[in-house]
């Protein structure tokens, strides 16, 4: 199964996710009716994108009372039933990343629904900070990259380096 | 309506009311942004009225593509009378303001009055605050954001503010936004400063209506994916310009020091930005939805954090004679912090080197610092002076004429300025288009024009640029730097160009100098957001009547055909070295390239104004009634 991943370092803030977010979405620009969202210090030069992470045992469907949210097994995202949301926002602060957002004009929740399996701010993101990978080759890649730290690690710690 | 939000905002800070006013009746004359800008200064602005006055409006105008996906959509242009020239000013910023200005409600913003004490605006959602500033008087640039959006308890807030040079009314202080986005030219914060005014924060929660919103969505994707493979912005985005700059000294087109001449071969063997990047690069940034991440965010330890773009990598280096990179990084960290035009404030450095060089001042006249040519302590206390207000640094404030009066009248003859400004730093004995452009700009400093950058071009591929000059300027000639013949037109073309993204909200560095050379994508995107069948032709149209209606404007202020000039060092003193050795103008031949510019315009030939036929064929009849029957 792919999903979405985020590596803030290469993030350069420029809210393209969350706009065509919006243009997809609702055919509108519109950062605030984005399902992502960019944290910025702009002085720091430190972005960090804020997407749903899709959790195994997500908050944000136990939590809401009209079972109005619910995962989409084909695409594993987490969807939105926005006939049965009642805009209570306890999805929105039962989620431990802040990752739900809530639509100014209708009050209710938005959630991405990696717009159906070929996310939009993953092909406009210029840096690759937003990629859509395979869940276990994503994490075997970043197991490996973390081990071949390790040698030079060790040498450093004994004083070889 | 798609595209435009819909409403102009009016502030008037003396009175504290505040209106609106619909942006439709306009856009189908101006456009917006830019184009629209002109117009509403020419109907807001009394003759008359200093810059200074609580009478003289700031304007800031967003265009219809302004906050929308589309690639660089984030630029703001900003207007008002220029405490440097009495004429029309014109600044240009990027960054997130505009976008989220729009989202807040308002197409244009228009700033009249002068507060009792001073405060801020507060704008979001179509509501507007005036509020105290008294605890942000005195901050710089930066800790004037962060305070603000504390203040507000919003650390999304966007912020347009000025620094103490603003404030103490420095005459070419500028607007900052973020680290380092300006709106550098004209002195736009020297007229914020004299209104008691020290930011605009604003937020939003709408957005831009797309009229074919699929079809956007689809351009978009193509558009992103031709930029990610061009060269120009695999550059960009990954140095900035800080790679180009040996080449642009080669070239002999960036001058060094004070025009004083090219070709140091100190800079061009020993420039060390690339190292400089390599080695303090945090990352490369970008304005609002835009891949192409031209400014350089630097993290120096012991110097300091932010971005820089084109200007400052050769005003502080060449420009001062300085190869000290650290002195490059701090000068421009002060600029921005302090708040002033980092293009003046080093032409204004240099003025007093080549002062000092030729034995004309002594370090008495600056304090006891010796103005030594690329001296650290000369550059950098400067500013601060400048900033300040402190001794010779208070002059300079007042601009780089009524220092050099202050020392002498051979100094006077020094002073190398277009129309009020320090010209643009690009070296116009040897470019001919570059110096006309210059010369009959529209603010003594309009470049960077197409017309300019294909002379720089040219030595790439000399064969080939002759070919697109033949097909986009009309003869061959327009491209080759040392021709007088074509330059008159291709500048006449260029201008046209850059007001179309300058009218339409977006950057004019991807909308017709880098990434597409002409304006047929800006098109593109207009109809897409707009829901319009616009074609080039008449967007070109509309640039010509904004071209004409800023000139009207000009000549209400007094300006003619003498106006349209350079300084004579660049008639009199050929280059000593370089590839272009012995170049200079030759001023007959200039003024030939004028009169076809003026005649080519449907402009007076005499006297640089437009003809009243013109301006009954732009639809701007009313202006020559006004204009013209009163001179």
């Amino acid at each position: 199964m792919k999903t979405l991943i985020i590596d803030a370092e290469k993030c350069s803030g420029c809210r393209s996710c969350e706009t065509y977010c919006s243009l997809k979405h609702y055919g509108v620009c519109a950062p605030s009716k984005g399902r992502i969202h960019v944290v910025k210090w702009e002085q720091e030069g430190t972005f960090v994108p804020i997407n749903c992470m899709r959790c195994e045992e997500p908050a944000c469907e136990i939590v809401c009372p009209k079972h109005a949210t619910y995962r989409n097994y084909a695409t594993n995202a987490m969807a939105v039933d926005t006939k049965s949301c009642i805009g209570c926002l306890s999805c929105v602060f039962a989620c431990p990343f802040g990752a739900t957002f809530v639509d100014g004009d209708t009050g209710k929740v938005l959630k991405c629904d990696l717009c159906d399996g070929d996310p939009t701010c993953v092909k406009v993101c210029p840096t690759g900070a937003l990629t859509f990978e395979e869940v276990s080759k994503e994490a075997h890649l970043k197991l490996l990259a973390n081990a071949n730290r390790i040698p030079s690690l060790v040498k450093k710690a004994i004083g070889e380096e | 309506m798609y595209g435009w939000v819909g409403k102009i905002l009016k502030i008037d800070l003396s009175s504290g009311q505040v209106t609106t006013e619909p942006t439709e009746p306009y856009i189908e004359e101006y456009i917006g942004g830019r184009g629209l800008g002109v117009r509403l200064i020419y109907e807001n602005y009394v003759p008359g009225t200093d810059p200074f006055d609580p009478g003289n409006p700031l304007i800031f105008s967003m265009g219809p593509l302004t906050g929308t996906a589309m690639p660089g959509s984030g630029r703001v242009d900003v207007t008002a009378v220029s405490p440097m020239s009495k004429l029309r000013a014109k600044s240009n910023f990027g960054a997130y303001w505009g976008p989220e200005a729009k989202y807040a409600g308002f197409d244009h913003i228009i700033i009249t009055g002068k507060a009792e004490k001073p405060v801020y605006i507060w704008i979001t959602d179509g509501r507007v605050e005036i509020r105290d500033a008294a605890d942000l008087w005195g901050k710089d640039t930066f800790e004037t954001q962060k305070m603000i959006q504390k203040d507000l308890g919003d650390p999304e807030v966007k912020v347009v503010c000025i620094g103490p040079a603003g404030e103490r009314l420095v005459r070419f202080a500028c607007l900052i936004t973020e680290t380092g986005d300006a709106a550098g030219r004209t002195g736009m914060g020297a007229v914020m400063g004299s209104k008691n005014l020290k930011a605009i924060a604003v937020r939003g929660s709408g957005g831009v209506k797309v009229a074919r919103p699929e079809q956007m969505l689809k351009r978009s994707l193509e558009v992103i994916q031709f930029m990610r493979e061009h060269p120009a912005y695999q550059e960009l985005s990954n140095w900035g310009v800080a790679r180009s700059m040996s080449m642009m000294y080669d070239f002999s087109f960036f001058p060094v020091g004070y025009f004083e001449d090219v070709a140091w071969e100190d800079i061009i063997n020993n420039y060390k930005g690339p190292e400089y990047v390599e080695k303090f690069q945090l990352k490369n940034t970008g304005c609002f939805c835009c891949p192409n991440r031209c400014m350089n965010f630097l993290d120096v330890p012991g110097l300091g954090r932010g971005v820089t773009s084109c200007e400052p990598w050769s005003g502080f280096t060449g420009g001062v004679w300085n190869l000290d990179m650290d002195v490059f990084w701090q000068a421009t960290l002060l600029t921005n912090r302090l708040g002033m035009d980092c293009t003046e404030a080093s032409a204004s450095i240099g003025l007093l080197m080549e002062l000092y060089h030729d034995g004309i001042i002594t370090a008495k006249d600056t304090d006891g610092i010796p103005m030594e040519r690329g001296n650290k302590e000369a550059i950098l206390s400067t500013i601060l002076k400048i900033a300040n207000r402190e001794g010779y640094g208070d002059l300079l404030a007042e601009g780089q004429k009524t220092a050099a009066q202050s020392f002498s009248r051979e100094a006077l003859e020094k002073v190398d300025q277009v129309k009020g400004l320090a010209p643009h730093a690009y070296e116009f004995r040897a470019f001919k288009a570059s110096g006309l452009g210059q010369a009959v700009g529209h603010r003594g400093d309009p470049l960077p024009l197409r017309s300019s950058l294909l002379e720089v071009d040219w030595h790439h591929a000399p064969e080939w640029f002759q070919q697109v000059a033949k097909e986009q300027f009309g003869s061959e000639e327009a491209a080759i730097p040392s021709e007088y013949k074509g330059k008159p037109l291709a500048v006449i073309i260029s201008e046209h160009m850059e007001r179309v993204p300058d009218s339409l909200g977006i950057c004019r560095w991807l909308y017709g100098l880098f990434i597409f050379n002409d304006v047929e994508m800006a098109a593109n995107y207009f109809n897409d957001v707009t829901g319009k069948d616009w074609d080039v032709s008449r967007l070109l149209k509309t640039s010509e009547r904004v071209r004409n209606m800023e000139r009207m404007f000009d000549v209400r202020q007094g300006l003619r055909r003498g106006d349209d000039s350079l300084p004579k060092k660049f008639f009199e003193q050929p280059l000593s070295k370089g590839r272009y050795k012995g170049a200079v103008l030759d001023k007959e031949k200039f003024e030939q390239m004028k009169d076809e510019y003026y005649q080519l315009r449907g402009w007076d030939k005499e006297t640089g104004i437009p003809t009243r036929e013109k301006l009954e064929e732009l639809g701007l009849k009313d202006v020559a009634d006004e204009v013209l029957d009163n001179l």
